[in-house]
């Protein structure tokens, strides 16, 4: 796992630059920051404030234009080095899950097979009983055998969360994981992701723009400009 | 080509080409290997002549690989009295023309082949809804006698007949009586071929009662 | 759980009315395929099987012989040349020749024959030297004419069925109205001799009032040059040497034209396969660009997309590849007929082979061509990263 100083991400001075046509946007302007093990971050900001960007560089999706990135005490970024994408993949799958604003779930398998998907590709030892007891703690037990297009929004989001945890990741990232809900379901989910955070321990960097969400984490970050303050 | 023979030329080649194509003529036949069975030569002009009254007339077959199978084909044999026959008749597809008159079957026509003198003979005879022989005609019979038989006098004698006349006689051993025994032969000579004829018909009206007239009144 | 192959080919259900016409374009053209790789081989081997059964290997006819030989067969034998009969010695003294056999060929005109009449084919034949020239004939029933003189006749099965002529029954030759008795019938052999009906090459001699043969049939020695012969015969006044082994040659020349052109259809027809299944797939993959970035974002490497999605080729290619050549195997006898119509000379039997290595070889073939057409979309998705999807959600 990790190495035991408690520090999950360090981000010094991370930026990326967007080039559009001669027009150059910085899209993330130096951003530093510490997420812990354990932290439940809500990132929130005005549309274009570079959350997506930030988030992406931090669930190393993507190689920042400079400066440095530390996954548990590891460098990941930094030193003008350039990861390709296999390294990226590599890191990834052993660190991150993701869920998204679209739940991307592939229509032609069943509930219960979306959440499996992840195996077919990798799989960490130890995950063998994670896809039905995922299912089972997110409520999905009764849905496993239907097909995406058969199973509200909520529900949906509920297998992405557990596609995303199903080879146990160290951090979830969550790009707006609620905007295509109504207040209801987003509520729902709101809560799994507390419930995860607090009795699983599991780190969470959410995006949002729902004050209600963005509440619930400890820490709240608002972007402003592709900089990042922290409130409170 | 071949250098050294200059003088085989695209032509000659093409001339056995030619050659090779007429040898290979008669094989054509060969490649539809179903059994012979007996048509009329000109279905539109013979049907108009052996059925003036009808205005229509649609083509059907029958068969004994179809219908019956070998248990139809031996109890026919026995109707008839004889031995089986060497060309497999199981297989044989019997083409049946039936007769309309304004949308109404009439009649029908109905030919077979038999064994003749020197060749097959191909006998057709109209018949009625009741099974009675309206008209007889030969279309195809080998030797010097056959204009004897083709004769309007020697046909007459079969019209008005029907399967029972057939029935009190047996054209195997010429043994009977009623009409068909006093039938004249025109030709004393053509003794396979007078019996043959009259063997044809027999055949063709049990063959018509087993296949059409049978099945028409168990509809009834 | 669930493998890669279920995700492949559960993805290739999704959009079943895409697939089934790719599958369709797939199956027609490895049918085709198939079908002509089959009539390559069979077709060859059948027609080797006819010219051997000729027996003999080259043919001397009157010159002029070819065109009249086709007029005569449809006007009843009239403007027929002949060959003296001195002719057949003088050949078969030369050294390469093995056997020589005298045929007079005769076509009589039988008006109630079929529909507008039909041709009788007789063969006068010459006792001591044709049964052994045609050593695999097969007698249904009887055997050869008493004598070179008799009033009797072969019949091939199809001639004997035709009449209902058994052993002992008479035929009448028309025109001439001369009886014969029916001395033998012969086994079906599915050629041209089916039709024919043989007779004492002296009886038909006399029935058509001719001193003169047709055609002379030559069997060459073993080891003899027969191009050789071929020549020294066409130099022979007024004569016509047909060679069986030289027909052949042209007719798998002319064959082998039409195969390249077929050929090249099936190719065209199977680049345009392989096109719909690189179209198929490639839409495929745009449509699911987000899934194949989330998928990466699960783990899946580049190479793992690449393979996801050439299995998808690979099920289209040979659920296409295997119903096309099941479907060319079903129908390889309307294929024969076909084929039959087509071509200017067919032998009998099966024109289209396709055995098991047959298939196999086309199976490979379409899998190959599939697998390859299946790189590029393959390649394209495996680069799909991740972000792209992320971003595209705008
Ligand atoms: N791939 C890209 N190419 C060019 N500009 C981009 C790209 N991705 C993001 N941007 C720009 O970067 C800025 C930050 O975008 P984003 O991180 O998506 O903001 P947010 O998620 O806060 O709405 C925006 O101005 C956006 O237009
Ligand atoms: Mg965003």
């Amino acid at each position: 796992m990790t190495t035991d100083n408690g520090v999950s991400l360090e981000a010094r001075g991370l930026t990326r630059v967007y080039c559009r046509g001669s027009e150059k946007i910085n899209a993330i302007d130096g951003v530093s920051l510490t997420i812990r093990r354990g932290d439940f971050v809500s990132f929130t900001g005005p549309s274009g404030s570079g959350k997506t960007t930030l988030v992406n560089l931090l669930g190393c999706l993507e190689n920042p234009s400079s400066g440095e990135l530390d996954l548990a005490g590891r460098s990941i970024f930094g030193g003008g080095k350039i990861l390709g994408e296999k390294a990226l993949t590599r890191i990834r799958r052993d660190t991150f899950g993701y869920i998204f604003q679209n739940f991307y779930l592939i229509p032609t398998l069943t509930v219960r097979e979306n959440v499996a998907l992840p195996l077919a590709f990798y799989k960490k030892p130890g995950v063998d009983g994670e896809v039905d007891r995922l299912l089972g703690m997110l409520g999905m037990n009764h849905r496993m055998h239907h097909l995406p297009g058969q199973i509200s929004g909520g529900e949906m989001q509920r297998v992405a969360i557990a596609r995303a945890l199903v080879n146990r990741p160290d951090i979830l990232l969550a790009d707006e994981p609620t905007g295509n809900l109504d207040t209801k379901r987003a509520r729902e989910i709101g809560e799994v992701l507390t419930d995860l955070n607090r009795s699983a321990g599991l780190t969470i960097v959410m995006v949002t723009h729902n004050p209600d969400m963005a509440r619930l984490g400890g820490r709240l970050i608002e972007m402003r400009d592709g900089q990042a303050f922290e409130s409170g | 080509m071949n250098p050294g023979y200059p003088n085989r030329s695209i032509s000659r080649i093409l001339k056995q080409l030619m050659l090779l194509m007429v040898l290979m003529l008669p094989a054509v036949p060969t490649t539809t290997q179903a059994a012979v069975n007996c048509e009329l030569n000109y279905p539109a002009s013979d049907v108009a002549r052996l059925f003036p009254e009808s205005d229509n007339y649609k083509i059907s077959y029958f068969s004994f690989a179809r219908q019956g199978g070998e248990p139809l084909l031996r109890k026919v044999e026995a109707r008839l009295g004889s031995v089986p026959a060497l060309y497999a008749p199981l297989n044989v597809p019997y083409t049946l023309y039936e007769i309309y008159k304004g949308g109404k079957r009439i009649g029908y026509i109905h030919g077979v082949n038999q064994k003749g003198q020197y060749g097959v003979l191909e006998v057709f005879v109209s018949l009625d809804m009741k099974g009675m022989i309206k008209a007889f005609y030969i279309q195809r019979m080998a030797g010097q006698w056959v204009n004897k038989f083709t004769l309007p006098k020697f046909g007459k004698q079969f019209v008005g007949l029907t399967l029972r006349d057939f029935e009190l006689y047996d054209p195997v051993s010429g043994k009977g009586s009623g009409k068909v025994a006093a039938m004249t032969n025109p030709a004393p000579l053509a003794v396979t071929d007078f019996y043959g004829l009259q063997r044809a018909v027999k055949k063709n009206l049990v063959l018509m009662d087993e296949f059409v007239y049978s099945t028409q009144k168990g509809k009834q | 759980m669930i493998s890669r192959f279920q995700i492949a080919s559960k993805n290739l259900l999704r959009k079943k009315s895409r697939t089934t016409l790719t599958l369709i374009g797939i199956m027609l053209s490895s049918w085709v395929l198939v079908s002509l790789l089959g009539f390559n081989r069979g077709y060859e081997t059948a027609l080797n099987r006819d010219i051997d059964n000729m027996g003999y290997q080259l043919m001397v006819m009157a010159k002029g012989c070819p065109y009249e030989a086709a007029t005569m067969m449809l006007q009843g034998g009239a403007g027929l040349r002949y060959i003296e009969q001195t002719m057949v010695n003088s050949i078969a003294a030369r050294p390469e020749v093995d056997k020589v056999t005298p045929i007079l060929m005769q076509a009589f005109f039988d008006p109630d024959k079929g529909d507008g009449g039909g041709i009788a084919g007789y063969f006068g034949i010459d006792l001591a030297t044709y049964p052994g020239m045609k050593p695999f004939f097969r007698f249904r029933q009887g055997g050869w004419f008493k004598n070179d003189t008799a009033a009797e006749a072969v019949m091939g099965y199809e001639a004997a069925e035709l009449e209902q002529r058994e052993v002992g029954d008479m035929i009448m030759v028309p025109e001439k109205n001369v009886p014969l008795k029916v001395v033998g019938i012969l086994e079906r052999t599915g050629t041209q001799d089916d039709g024919t009906i043989y007779v004492p090459l002296k009886t038909l001699q006399k029935i058509s009032a001719i001193d003169k043969i047709t055609t002379i049939g030559i069997k060459v020695k073993k080891d003899a040059d027969i191009t050789k012969l071929e020549n020294s015969l066409y130099q022979l006044p007024d004569m016509q040497v047909v060679s069986f082994t030289q027909v052949k040659q042209t007719i798998m020349k002319l064959i082998s034209t039409a195969r390249m052109m077929v050929l090249s259809i099936a190719i065209i027809a199977l680049l345009i396969a392989m096109i719909g299944v690189v179209n198929t797939i490639l839409m495929s993959v745009m449509e699911r660009i987000q899934e194949i970035g989330i998928l990466k974002t699960m783990g899946a490497m580049p190479i793992d997309i690449f393979f996801l999605v050439w299995t998808e080729t690979l099920i289209l290619c040979s659920v296409g590849g295997i119903a096309g050549i099941g479907l060319a195997i079903v129908f390889a006898r309307l294929s024969d007929i076909l084929v039959r119509r087509i071509l200017p000379y067919s032998p009998g039997g099966e024109l289209v082979a396709i055995d098991i290595r047959l298939a196999l070889l086309t199976l490979a073939v379409i899998l190959g061509v599939g697998l390859l057409s299946g790189i590029y979309p393959a390649w394209k998705a495996g680069r799909v990263r991740p972000l792209d999807s992320i971003r595209s959600e705008g």
